[in-house]
């Protein structure tokens, strides 16, 4: 392990408006070599911060997108039977079918531990996968090998990956898994943080319409009886399609016309929802 | 010393592990802590693993830190509490050794006594090595302007301003939404809820079985023969009961129409029924409890792995459950008193949980509670209670 990684410190990429507290607890984390684990309601940047970790570190990113029928197996290396298989058969490839190393190929895990540099590994909606399975994989991130049962091959890492973990739940995972995490909790931006957000997307987008715009996206998450709340991803978008619109003007909001509420709104419920609040609010 | 604070952090609820108290040690030795800001923010991480607890811990860092000098570690004394912290530290004395940087075996050799003075030094070693025992608020973070020397270069900072004193941050309270004891929300349902799904083989045949598949293609003389198996689905039966009359339920079922909606998107068999104060004969599918009524000796024929969760103040007069014909309703009045019924279905449905809207520490005050919960094991409705019913819910028996 490099200790010269240690000095590296974490300061917030290009695209990414970092608040100085993670900033902090991502410095630590990597300074500790503990895995970070992010909750937050969606939209508020877990996954991008690491990407901009990946940036700003200028190390590679590797994405383990969680899934509820996703093996632990499959995410350290999958031995392709199937491919071997084959080969037994027809022959035909340049692999050696009495050698299985040529059928295994590195999951994501393994392709971080593998890796000749440093890499940021984002394990993605953690949530999503059953507690046996976080446990587990949290044995070999905390051991920082595995073995390769076909071929009786332990895979140490190269480098220690900069791991952090995303979760959407409310619930919380177990207690063995948080015990060897640092954890944040990303709350949803504030009205100053979500102009300097898009301050950063927007360089050029003029004071009056990011003022409505911001004004009019909190006021439209306070509505009532909305399942999927929209988010920053969803407030960039409708800025954009904003920008394009050559009628639109920034009072507009301000008198209650908001213009393209399917952005914001994707679930059809809430869409009527929205429409039907959004009338209430202009009568007023 | 923060030994204090960590226990303070637990006694109030936190379920901060000695082993994070060790690993945040570890990061004020590498010198990554650097004033009282940093302490708040590393301090949160490292020890404090829910956002539930992130308000706790504001109230306990701003009780604690409010004016408070870093303490002296000359003279300290090898006192009750930390001899208790070190006898939970022996329980596991692999992590206990890996976060003080020894070997097992030098651990085993060291007195307890030993080990304390070693872990104390260690302490004291970095204390003074970065912080040299002063004050730690005060010396930053009470200018009202941000410190623009403290950010490592380049970071761009949103949002929180900076001239605050961790413990003004603290004070702000900024996650009191997110505490277990709220009101339960439409989210914390929906979180809650899923965790009732439960993996059993539905799904389409689209996985290979490599077993079955290599067997066959060697039964087939080498000629390919691929095995599918059916891939997994959760399935749960669920049985929703809801009280939804009287006065005593009123204030609670707007929070219990929201549990409805999300698992009626959780799950794919859902039966839903209501009653009002107690089950007798009948349960209806519809809320007014008039047009469709459901005989309760019908679910006899139901599947018994079927999850019935009811959900009500259970407080009534006793002789509405105890007596023969204790219904409100003088139509329902069958010759058998609730009680029976509730056990019928207790019987009948052995995964079976009753959630309650009113505070645990009202239940002792209203007989009904006390006898229902003997039949039914009986949670708040609180995200937290909610939890522990599912927990009970899922269990094997």
């Amino acid at each position: 392990m490099h200790h010269d990684s240690h000095t590296r410190v974490f300061t917030g990429a290009s695209k990414y408006v970092l608040d100085e507290e993670l900033a902090k607890i991502v410095n630590i984390s990597i300074a500790l070599e503990m895995p970070l684990l992010l909750k937050g309601e969606p939209g508020t940047g877990k996954t991008m911060l690491a990407h901009a970790i990946a940036e700003s570190l200028s190390m590679p990113l590797t994405i383990l997108n969680v899934k509820s029928s996703l093996k632990l197996v499959d995410c350290l290396y999958q031995y392709d039977t199937l491919t071997r298989l084959n080969d037994s058969r027809f022959g035909d490839s340049q692999r050696d079918v009495s050698n299985i190393e040529d059928y295994i190929k590195m999951g994501k895990i393994g392709q971080a531990f593998t890796s000749d540099v440093r890499m940021v590994l984002l394990i993605d909606e953690i949530d999503k996968a059953d507690t046996d399975f976080q446990d587990d994989m949290l044995d070999v991130l905390d051991q920082m090998q595995f073995d390769i049962i076909e071929i009786d091959k332990t895979i140490k890492a190269k480098h220690r990956p900069v791991i952090i973990i995303t979760s959407n739940a409310k619930k919380d995972l177990s207690d063995p898994f948080l015990g060897r995490c640092n954890f944040h909790h990303i709350a949803f931006p504030d009205q100053d943080m979500m102009r300097e957000i898009l301050r950063v997307h927007f360089p050029d987008l003029d004071y009056q319409i990011t003022d409505a715009c911001v004004k009019t996206f909190y006021q439209l998450r306070e509505f009532q009886g909305i399942e999927k709340k929209p988010a920053t991803r969803e407030l960039i978008n409708w800025i954009r399609a904003l920008r394009t619109d050559p009628d639109f003007r920034a009072k507009d909001l301000i008198v209650g016309k908001i213009p393209y509420l399917g952005i914001l709104f994707k679930k059809s419920p809430d869409y009527q929802q929205a429409i039907a609040q959004v009338r209430r609010l202009a009568r007023r | 010393m923060f030994v204090d604070f960590f226990y303070l952090l637990r006694e109030s609820g936190i379920p901060a592990t000695p082993t994070s108290f060790l690993r945040l040690h570890k990061a004020l030795a590498l010198g990554l802590v650097e004033g009282l800001e940093d302490f708040y923010t590393a301090a949160r991480s490292i020890l404090v693993k829910s956002e539930r607890y992130f308000d706790i811990y504001d109230r306990v860092f701003a009780h604690f830190f409010e004016g408070a000098e870093l303490p002296d570690f000359k003279g300290i004394d090898i006192n009750e509490t930390a001899r208790a912290l070190l006898d939970e530290w022996l329980k596991t004395p692999d992590m206990l050794a890996d976060a003080l940087g020894i070997s097992q075996e030098q651990l085993k050799t060291m007195s307890p006594e030993e080990l304390l003075q070693y872990f104390l030094d260690r302490l004291k070693e970095q204390t003074e090595a970065h912080h040299g025992g002063s004050r730690w608020i005060g010396t930053r973070g009470t200018s009202p302007v941000g410190h623009s020397g403290f950010h490592p270069g380049g970071m761009r900072v949103g949002g929180r301003s900076m001239g605050k004193s961790a413990v003004k941050v603290a004070l702000e309270r900024r996650y009191r939404d997110y505490s277990a004891e709220g009101p339960l929300t439409q989210a914390q349902i929906g979180e809650a809820l899923k965790r009732l799904r439960r993996m059993v083989p539905e799904g389409p045949k689209d996985q290979v079985n490599i077993d079955e598949t290599i067997r066959e293609t060697t039964r087939n003389c080498g000629e390919i023969e691929i095995i599918f198996d059916r891939s997994l689905r959760d399935r749960l039966k669920v049985i929703l009961m809801i009280d939804n009359g009287g006065w005593s339920m009123d204030p609670y079922v707007e929070v219990v129409q929201t549990l409805f909606d999300y698992a009626r998107a959780q799950f794919k068999d859902l039966k839903t029924f209501f009653f009002h104060n107690t089950i007798y004969d009948y349960v209806w599918e519809d809320p007014p409890r008039a047009y469709k009524p459901h005989r309760v000796e019908d679910f006899a024929s139901w599947d018994r792995e079927t999850r019935l969760i009811i959900v009500g103040d259970a407080s009534m007069a006793p002789y509405e459950l105890m007596a023969q014909d204790g219904s409100i309703y003088i139509s329902e009045r069958s010759g058998r008193p609730s009680m029976d019924r509730l056990n019928m279905l207790a019987d009948l449905f052995p995964h079976s949980a009753w959630l309650n809207p009113t505070p645990p520490r009202l239940w002792p005050m209203t007989r009904t509670i006390g006898l229902i919960s003997q039949i039914f094991a009986m949670f708040e409705l609180t995200l937290d209670g909610l939890e522990r019913a599912v927990t009970h819910l899922m269990s094997k028996n």
